[in-house]
C-alpha cells in the first residue's frame, strides 16, 4: 500500500490551500474556531475507473481533505491522547468486497492522530466472523501496525457491563478500553444491510459491545441508546467503495459501487443520512437515522449543516 | 562408584523427553492461523505410525501419503525391537513418568515378571484387524499417538485454557495493585501471549470430554497396578510392533557363567519381558529401555547383534494359540456386527445431529478411515467440530461432528480436510469445499421471531456467507395483538443455495435452542439423505 510521506502531505496541503479548495485552513495549522464546519464531504473528481492502487491513494487524499475541512484532526486529538479508531472489521472479506472499512482510510486517520500528538492509537473491532481471520483479510492490521498503532483484539471476557440507561438498552457489555480512550474516531464503511437497510456510523458502534443479537428487533431505538451513551465526537464515513446489495457481508463484486467519497463530521445522524443517499436510499427510510434525529443526537437534514464539499482530483 | 554415572537409561530418558516435547510442540503448533494452511508436519507423528497405515489399508484399501514414513518405524522395529515404545512413544513416556512417581525406580520382581495376560493385546489386535477386513477402523481410536493427541486437544488444553482465561479475566476486572503498580501489567501480557500463540478459540470447550478424560486417567492410573500397564496389556500399536519384533537383530544376551540370577534386571524391566528368574527373555515384550543392563552389577547382561537364523537359548516368542486367534477374529467380527446392525448402521435412518466435517466421505467409508485423533477439532477456527459420543453409533465413538450451536463451519476455512492424516475428510481447495453441503437449515417457525412474534429479526440472514444468500426474506402482513396490521420480513431458506454451514444456527438470538437449525438432510456425501433436492427451478416444465 502506498501512503504519502509527511513531506508530500505538507506540500499537498499547502497546494490545496493555495488553490482554495479547503478554504484558509491547512491540515497542520487547523485551529477549530467556533464556526468550524460540522461536516465535510470529499469527492473524487479525477479520472474514473481507477486501479486498486490508485484507489488507496484516492482514499488517503479524500480522508485528509475531509478531515481538514472540519478543522483538522487537531480539533479533536490533543497531545498525549489515547485514541481509539473504530473501523468496521466485521467479516472475512478483502477490501474490494466493501464489507470492511478501507484500510487506506484507517491508516490515514492513524497517521493524522500521531501527527497531532496522540500518545497511543488503538485500532479494533468486535468482528462477527472469526476474529484473526477477519482482521487479516481486511488488510487493516497490516496497514496500521507499521505506523505504530496497536491492533486490539476484543476478548469477550474483558467486556464490562455498563449501565447505559437507554430507552431500550438498560445495560450492555462494552469493551472497557473504548470507554477509557480520550477520543473514539468512528470510521464506518457505508453498506447495504438487509434489515437496518443500511449500516453506517451509528451501526458501527455495535462493534464495541456484546449481547448484540437482539438489537435487530428494534434496531433504530437500540442504536440511538448506544450512540447517546457513547457521545461520538467525530465520525469519518468511508464511501470509497460501498456495498449496495446483499449486505452487510457481501461477497460479490457486482454488488460493489465506487462513489469514491469520504464524509467527515461531528453529527453522526447527518453522516448516516448522507450515506443513505449515497446508497440510493432516503434518510427517512432508515430507522436509526429517524430515531437518532428524534432523540436529538443530530439532524437527518444534513444539508442544513451546510457541509463543505471538496472536489479532489 | 562415581558420584555421577551417565547410564544408558539416562540417554534413553533424554530421547524420550525430546520426543515428548516434540509431540507437544507439534500439538501446540497445530492451530488455525489466518491466511495460512496448517503446517504439513502437524501430522508428523501420525505419518510414522504403522498401525494407522495397516488399518487404513485393511479397512479402506487405501494408502495415504504417509505410508513410506511408517515403514521407517517398521524397519527400526525389525532391527532393534520395540524401541519405538521404549524410546519414542510420547504416551509411553507419560506412563514411565507416572510409574516413576508412583513406584520410584524399582518395583518388586513379581510385579515385573511376564504375565500371560500380556497376550491380550495381540488377541485384541487380531480381532480388530479381522473386523478391519470388513471396514472397521475402530482399533485406531486406541492407537497411543491418536489417543494422546485427542486427549490433549479435547481435555487437557481446554482445561489449561480455562484456567488461564478465567484467572486473567478475574485479575483484569478486579485490577489489584498498589498505586501505579498493577498486577495486570504482568498478567495481561502473559494472557495475550497465550492468546496469540497457543489458543484457538476463546472459551473453547468440547462435548464428550468426560469419557475421554476418564479413559486417559484410568490408563495412567493403572500404572499403580503395573508399570506401563497400557503398553504391556492393551496397546494395539505395541502389539503390532511386538509381532514385528518377533526376532530382532539386537537381542539380549546373558553371560550365564557370571549371572547369579539376582533378578535385579527383572525388577527394573519396563515391559515385563522376562520370566524364570529373568532368564527367559521375550523380545516382543522388551521395550529396549536398557534398565536391565544398567541394573546388572556384574556386567553379565548386554545387547548384541545376532543374525535372525541364529538360534538362541532362553528367548521366547509370542505364543498365540490358533484357537485364541480364531476366537479373537470371530469376536472382532461379531462386535462389528453388533455395531453395524442398527437402523443407522444399515442406512435406514440418518441421524439429524450427525453433521460431518466438510469433505467427509460417506459414513461407512468415513468410519473405515477416521481415527478420531482430533486434529480436525484442533484446527477448527470456530471450535464447532466436536467429538461424537454415540451419534454415529459405538463404532463412531469420539469421531468428529459439527455442532453448529457451538461453532459453525467457516466459509473461509478448509483446514480439517488438509490435516486429516487418513483423508477420512478429503483435502480440497477452498473453492471446492465451499460447494460441499453439510446439511440443510430449517426454520422452526414456532420460535423464529418474525414468524412467532411478528417482529423483525435478521441475524441469520445477515450472517449467511453464501454471496447470493441462502436465506432470503419475503414480506408478510401480520396482525398485532392490538389489531394493527404490520408488514414484516420473514426469512426463508433456499435449498439450492444452503450448504448447511450452520452459522445461522450459531448466531440465532435463541441461545438455548435456535429457531433455525441445521440437520444432516441434503448432505452431499449421502444422496439417499437428500430431502429437498438442490434444483434451481423445481416447478418448471
Amino acid at each position: 500500500m502506498v501512503f504519502a510521506s509527511r513531506r508530500d502531505f505538507l506540500l499537498q496541503s499547502a497546494a490545496a490551500a493555495a488553490v482554495g479548495t479547503v478554504g484558509a485552513q491547512t491540515g497542520l495549522s487547523a485551529q477549530a474556531g467556533p464556526n468550524a464546519p460540522a461536516m465535510a464531504i470529499a469527492q473524487w473528481k479525477g479520472p474514473k475507473a481507477p486501479t486498486a492502487q490508485e484507489i488507496d491513494r484516492i482514499a488517503e487524499q479524500l480522508t485528509i481533505k475531509a478531515i481538514e475541512a472540519i478543522g483538522g484532526i487537531s480539533r479533536f486529538v490533543r497531545r498525549g491522547d489515547v485514541v481509539w479508531v473504530k473501523p468496521n472489521i466485521a467479516w472475512i472479506q478483502p477490501p474490494e468486497m466493501a464489507a470492511n472499512t478501507n484500510p487506506a482510510v484507517v491508516a490515514t486517520i492513524v497517521r493524522l492522530c500521531f501527527e497531532a500528538g496522540a500518545k497511543q492509537v488503538k485500532v479494533g473491532d468486535n468482528p462477527v466472523d472469526v476474529v484473526d481471520q477477519a482482521y487479516e483479510r481486511s488488510g487493516i492490521p497490516a496497514a496500521v501496525r507499521p505506523l505504530g498503532a496497536q491492533v486490539v483484539i476484543m476478548d469477550r471476557s474483558r467486556f464490562r457491563r455498563v449501565d447505559i440507561k437507554g430507552e431500550r438498552l438498560k445495560s450492555i457489555p462494552i469493551y472497557p478500553e473504548v470507554l477509557d480512550a480520550d477520543l473514539v474516531i468512528n470510521v464506518p464503511i457505508a453498506k447495504h444491510h438487509s434489515l437496518a437497510t443500511i449500516t453506517v456510523a451509528m451501526k458501527n458502534f455495535m462493534g464495541v459491545v456484546e449481547e448484540r443479537r437482539t438489537f435487530h428487533q428494534a434496531i433504530g431505538e437500540t442504536l440511538t441508546d448506544l450512540t447517546r451513551f457513547l457521545q461520538p465526537k467525530i465520525s469519518v464515513v468511508d464511501a470509497v467503495r460501498v456495498l449496495v446489495a446483499r449486505g452487510p457481508r457481501g461477497g460479490r463484486l457486482e454488488d460493489v459501487r465506487m462513489p469514491l467519497a469520504i464524509a467527515a463530521g461531528t453529527d453522526i445522524v447527518a453522516l448516516d443520512a448522507w450515506a443513505a443517499e449515497i446508497l440510493g436510499r432516503k434518510p427517512e427510510e432508515i430507522s436509526s437515522v429517524v430515531c437518532g434525529h428524534k432523540a436529538g443526537l443530530g439532524t437527518m437534514d444534513y444539508r442544513s449543516l451546510k457541509p463543505v464539499e471538496i472536489a479532489v482530483a | 562408584m562415581k558420584w555421577f554415572r551417565w547410564s544408558s537409561a539416562r540417554t534413553r530418558r533424554c530421547v524420550q523427553l525430546s520426543f515428548l516435547v516434540l509431540f507437544l510442540a507439534a500439538f501446540l503448533a497445530t492451530r488455525p492461523l489466518p491466511g495460512q494452511d496448517p503446517p504439513g508436519w502437524a501430522k508428523l507423528f501420525f505419518w510414522f505410525d504403522p498401525l494407522l497405515l495397516v488399518t487404513t489399508f485393511v479397512a479402506a484399501h487405501a494408502l495415504a501419503g504417509f505410508a513410506l514414513l511408517a515403514l521407517v518405524t517398521v524397519g527400526i522395529t525389525l532391527l532393534l525391537g520395540r524401541v519405538f515404545c521404549g524410546w519414542a512413544c510420547p504416551l509411553g513416556t507419560i506412563h514411565d513418568i507416572a510409574g516413576r512417581l508412583i513406584h520410584g525406580k524399582k518395583s518388586p520382581a513379581a510385579a515385573n515378571r511376564y504375565s500371560p495376560w500380556q497376550k491380550a493385546k495381540y488377541y485384541v489386535l487380531v480381532g480388530m484387524l479381522a473386523a478391519g477386513l470388513f471396514g472397521a477402523h475402530w482399533i485406531t481410536i486406541f492407537d497411543p499417538l491418536v489417543l494422546l493427541f485427542r486427549t490433549l486437544t479435547v481435555t487437557v488444553f481446554p482445561a489449561v485454557q480455562w484456567a488461564v482465561e478465567e484467572a486473567s479475566a478475574a485479575i483484569y476486572h478486579a485490577d489489584p495493585g498498589i498505586g501505579p503498580v498493577r498486577v495486570t501489567s504482568l498478567t495481561e501480557p502473559a494472557y495475550r501471549a497465550f492468546r496469540d500463540n497457543l489458543r484457538v478459540v476463546e472459551k473453547q470447550a468440547f462435548l464428550a470430554t468426560g469419557g475421554i478424560a476418564a479413559f486417559f486417567i484410568t490408563i495412567v492410573a493403572l500404572n499403580a497396578y503395573r508399570r506401563r500397564w497400557w503398553c504391556r496389556y492393551v496397546c494395539p500399536l505395541g502389539a503390532f510392533l511386538g509381532i514385528l519384533a518377533w526376532r530382532p537383530l539386537l537381542r539380549r544376551k546373558v553371560a550365564s557363567d557370571s549371572c547369579t540370577q539376582c533378578e535385579l534386571c527383572g525388577m527394573n524391566c519396563h515391559g515385563a519381558a522376562t520370566s524364570d528368574k529373568a532368564q527367559l527373555w521375550r523380545p516382543s515384550e522388551c521395550l529396549g529401555c536398557l534398565n536391565c543392563t544398567d541394573a546388572c552389577r556384574r556386567g553379565s547382561l548386554g545387547f548384541r547383534w545376532i543374525w535372525p537364523w541364529e538360534r538362541q537359548e532362553n528367548v521366547a516368542r509370542v505364543d498365540l494359540s490358533r484357537r485364541g486367534m480364531l476366537a479373537s477374529a470371530v469376536g472382532g467380527i461379531t462386535l462389528l456386527g453388533l455395531c453395524r446392525a442398527t437402523p443407522q448402521g444399515r442406512a435406514r435412518v440418518y441421524n439429524p445431529e450427525l453433521i460431518r466435517p466438510p469433505g467427509a466421505r460417506p459414513e461407512p467409508d468415513f468410519l473405515a478411515r477416521c481415527t478420531a485423533c482430533g486434529l480436525c477439532m484442533k484446527v477448527c477456527p470456530t471450535g464447532g467440530l466436536q467429538p461424537s459420543w454415540f451419534e454415529a453409533g459405538l463404532e463412531g465413538l469420539w469421531t468428529p461432528r459439527l455442532v453448529p450451536k457451538i461453532g459453525y463451519c467457516s466459509y473461509d476455512c478448509n483446514r480439517c480436510g488438509l490435516v486429516c492424516p487418513t483423508e477420512a475428510i478429503r483435502p480440497m481447495p477452498l473453492e471446492e469445499k465451499r460447494q460441499v453441503r453439510l446439511g440443510l437449515a430449517v426454520f422452526d417457525t414456532t420460535r423464529c421471531i418474525p414468524y412467532a412474534y411478528g417482529r423483525d429479526c435478521m441475524v441469520c440472514e445477515e450472517h449467511c456467507p453464501i454471496p447470493e444468500k441462502a436465506i432470503y426474506f419475503l414480506e408478510a402482513e401480520v396482525t398485532t395483538r392490538d389489531g394493527e396490521v404490520r408488514r414484516i420480513k420473514q426469512p426463508k431458506v433456499d435449498p439450492s443455495k444452503c450448504i448447511g454451514c450452520g452459522v445461522c444456527e450459531n448466531v440465532c438470538v435463541f441461545r438455548d435452542k435456535s429457531a433455525i437449525r441445521v440437520t444432516s438432510a441434503n448432505e452431499s456425501r449421502h444422496p439417499a439423505n437428500e430431502a429437498v433436492p438442490a434444483w434451481e427451478e423445481p416447478y418448471g416444465y
